[in-house]
């Protein structure tokens, strides 16, 4: 050990000696290489930075991957099955979802449908029985999604927290049913001045809602999240449920919960059918990204490979012309493993010289991008400079110096002593 | 006192794409601690070979080599390159100076061995130790492309002493130094047989090889002792 660890320090300091000595032949082999190294480092740094976004959100839309869903056709009866059963149990969740609207009432909201605040998909309209449809006119009013849920659904989609506070499910139920936003939703309330005033179709009577906080959830239409009974307490469960509006009720699982089995069976036996999947997003996801990667990664090992051409060249040059050099250290005794050792180590130097250059112009180009681009583009806001494309970088450093080192060192071996007597 | 070195009949024999050619033929030589040879010859005549031999860089197709009583004939080239920096010190025509690197950065580079460098300490002392013994200690931070001839033959030679070295093999070492310089550079190789160093010069200077213990002739090969006139 102690004399693998002498040799290789000899290898890398005489090495740094041939480097200094040679500065522009550094220069130029890092020149060759470093484009090679850059679209590595670039690539990971790409490739991370897009799952890392990607797969952030799809946890909190989708769910954590093995969380079991059941979806079902929402009808009343059904609905009350589902809260029933799930009543006190941990490890699931129901979540009924419901179109409602806050300000003003029979308006068109300024984001019809509840769609995002930036798109327009035209007002909606409301018919007779007879076929007569006016649009409503616009007013002071925004369209969003209330999603209740029966517990705390943040155990199978861990949104982000913002402001203000989550739902407390320890507490009784409010009489005004509590709110907390997403960010579209926050995003639309500040923008647009509305009165507080809660709409649900099928309601009778209008309330006022108390926001509480704010969520990432990953979702880009504006979203509300209420407790289930807070919103019952004003709306039966019956009524919560809009056969014809569409509203889902997803039931959200842990893995293996027992209660699935139950409920699918409680449901069938009212002649209502689920559908039940297990969430795997984030493996498909990552299985997709991972291909994607690859392919980038195989161009960008091209571009290494040229580099590796270059290195190769300028190091079977410079061993041509130091060959009384290495004639002479065999001469005192150097052994020829050492001497490849002080090659290689020129290389490797190199490479990782090239590899920190290449990875500090990413790291520094990530931030300039961030700070030009971050106000637009979420996921360059506080973006950090990913291990693993540092990691690649030093690793494609070390493969281009191995791989150009590799032949001029076994020549810098192979070269006779007696050179420095025929010199 | 046994020889430090023994060679029995000594042969190199060149096969190339031509029929093969006798370098060296059935050469038989001894070394001796503190003592000094001269081998002279006529260019072409074997000599570089003979020394490429006595210093390991190569084997002999023929005979014996004994170091130190050893036989040593026919040794892996591991073996060969701890012996060369162990027991050799070696000085050539050319200085061989690396240019990049100072006189006593040049001197250090022979400290280098399988094992790595020796500590940095110690290794200075020796260094300055060397550049000492041939009188250019105060050249020790000098790079080679700012000194004389002279002055870089001794930082070769200094090279050659760092080890402390059994043996000393010098192939025309003042073949590039004016007469004056040549002088004083066989003075310096002369001081280390004073320290129990044998010394083998290959020269073409009668002057230089008057100086030594013995002098021997190579002719085609065939190694005779030249008979004093
Ligand atoms: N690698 C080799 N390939 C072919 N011939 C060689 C080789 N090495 C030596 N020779 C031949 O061996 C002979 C002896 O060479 P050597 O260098 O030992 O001579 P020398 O006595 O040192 O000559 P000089 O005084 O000119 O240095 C020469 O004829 C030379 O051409
Ligand atoms: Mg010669």
């Amino acid at each position: 050990m102690i004399r693998l660890s002498g040799r290789f320090r000899s290898a890398l300091i005489i090495g740094l000696q041939g480097i200094r000595a040679r500065k522009t032949r550094t220069l130029l082999s890092m020149i060759s290489l470093f484009l090679g190294v850059l679209a590595v480092v670039v690539v990971q740094t790409g490739a991370s930075i897009a799952e890392r976004a990607r797969l952030a959100d799809v946890e909190l839309t989708e769910g954590i991957d093995g969380t079991t869903v059941l979806e079902l056709n929402p009808t009343p009866e059904a609905a009350k099955i589902v809260v029933d059963t799930l009543d006190g149990s941990t490890g699931a969740t129901a979540l009924v979802s419901v179109a409602a609207t806050i300000g003003e009432p029979g308006v068109t909201a300024v984001n019809p449908g509840g769609s995002p605040f930036d798109e327009d998909w035209g007002a909606p309209q409301d018919c007779t029985p007879d076929g007569v449809c006016t649009a409503r006119p616009a007013g002071q009013a925004i369209d969003l999604q209330i999603s209740a849920m029966t517990s705390d659904v943040r155990e199978f989609r861990p949104f982000r927290h913002r402001s203000g506070e989550w739902l407390d499910f320890t507490t009784i139920p409010a009489l005004a049913p509590r709110l907390v936003l997403n960010e579209e939703a926050a995003r639309g309330f500040a923008e647009h001045r509305v009165p507080a005033e809660l709409h649900i179709p099928g309601a009778t009577s209008n309330i006022t809602p108390q926001f509480i906080g704010v969520v990432d959830d990953g979702n880009t239409s504006p979203t509300a999240y209420a407790r289930l009974d807070e919103l019952n307490n004003w709306l039966s469960a019956e009524g919560v449920v809009d056969p014809n509006g569409g509203n889902g009720v997803q039931v959200m699982l842990a893995p293996g919960n027992p209660v699935a089995q139950v409920l699918t069976a409680k449901l069938r036996g009212i002649g209502v059918d689920t559908y039940a999947r297990t969430i795997n997003s984030r493996k498909d996801m990552q299985d997709e990204l991972k291909l994607f990667r690859l392919i980038f990664l195989a161009m960008a090992a091209l571009v290494l490979l040229i580099g590796v051409a270059g290195i190769l060249n300028v190091g079977l040059a410079t061993v041509g012309e130091r060959v009384e050099e290495f004639a002479l250290r065999r001469a005192v005794g150097t052994p020829r493993s050492l001497l490849a050792g002080i090659v290689l180590a020129e290389t490797l130097l190199t490479g990782l010289l090239t590899a920190a250059a290449a990875i500090g112009l990413s790291a520094a180009g990530l931030k300039a991008l961030s700070a030009l681009f971050g106000d637009q583009q979420p996921f360059l806001r506080d973006v950090q400079f990913p291990w693993e494309a540092g990691v690649a970088g030093i690793i494609a450093g070390l493969i281009a110096g191995i791989l150009g080192g590799f032949v001029p060192a076994l020549r810098a071996a192979g070269i006779p002593i007696a050179t420095v007597m025929r010199a | 006192m046994s020889p430090l070195i023994e060679l029995t009949g000594v042969s190199k024999i060149l096969k190339g794409q031509q029929e093969p050619r006798t370098i060296l033929d059935g050469v038989d030589l001894e070394v001796n601690a503190g003592r000094s040879i001269a081998i002279v010859g006529r260019s072409g005549s074997g000599k570089s070979t003979l020394l490429s031999v006595l210093g390991l860089f190569d084997r002999a197709d023929e005979g014996t080599y004994r170091l130190d009583g050893q036989d040593i004939t026919r040794l892996p080239e591991r073996r060969a390159a701890k012996l060369r920096s162990s027991h050799f010190g070696f000085v050539f025509q050319r200085f061989f100076l690396l240019k990049h690197l100072t006189a006593a950065q040049n001197v250090s580079m022979a400290l280098v061995n399988g094992q790595g460098w020796l500590p940095r300490r110690n290794r200075r002392a020796q260094v300055m130790a060397a550049l000492d013994q041939v009188g250019i200690a105060h050249l020790a931070r000098n790079k080679p492309p700012r000194m004389s001839g002279g002055e870089q033959q001794r930082v070769a030679i200094a090279r050659a002493l760092v080890r402390n070295p059994k043996i000393l093999l010098a192939d025309e070492p003042t073949g590039a130094l004016d007469t004056e310089t040549g002088t004083s550079v066989i003075d310096s190789l002369l001081a280390a047989t004073g320290r129990g160093c044998g010394l083998v010069l290959v020269t073409h200077d009668r002057d230089h090889a008057a100086r030594m213990d013995r002098t021997l002739d190579l002719v085609d090969g065939v190694l005779t002792e030249r008979v004093p006139a």
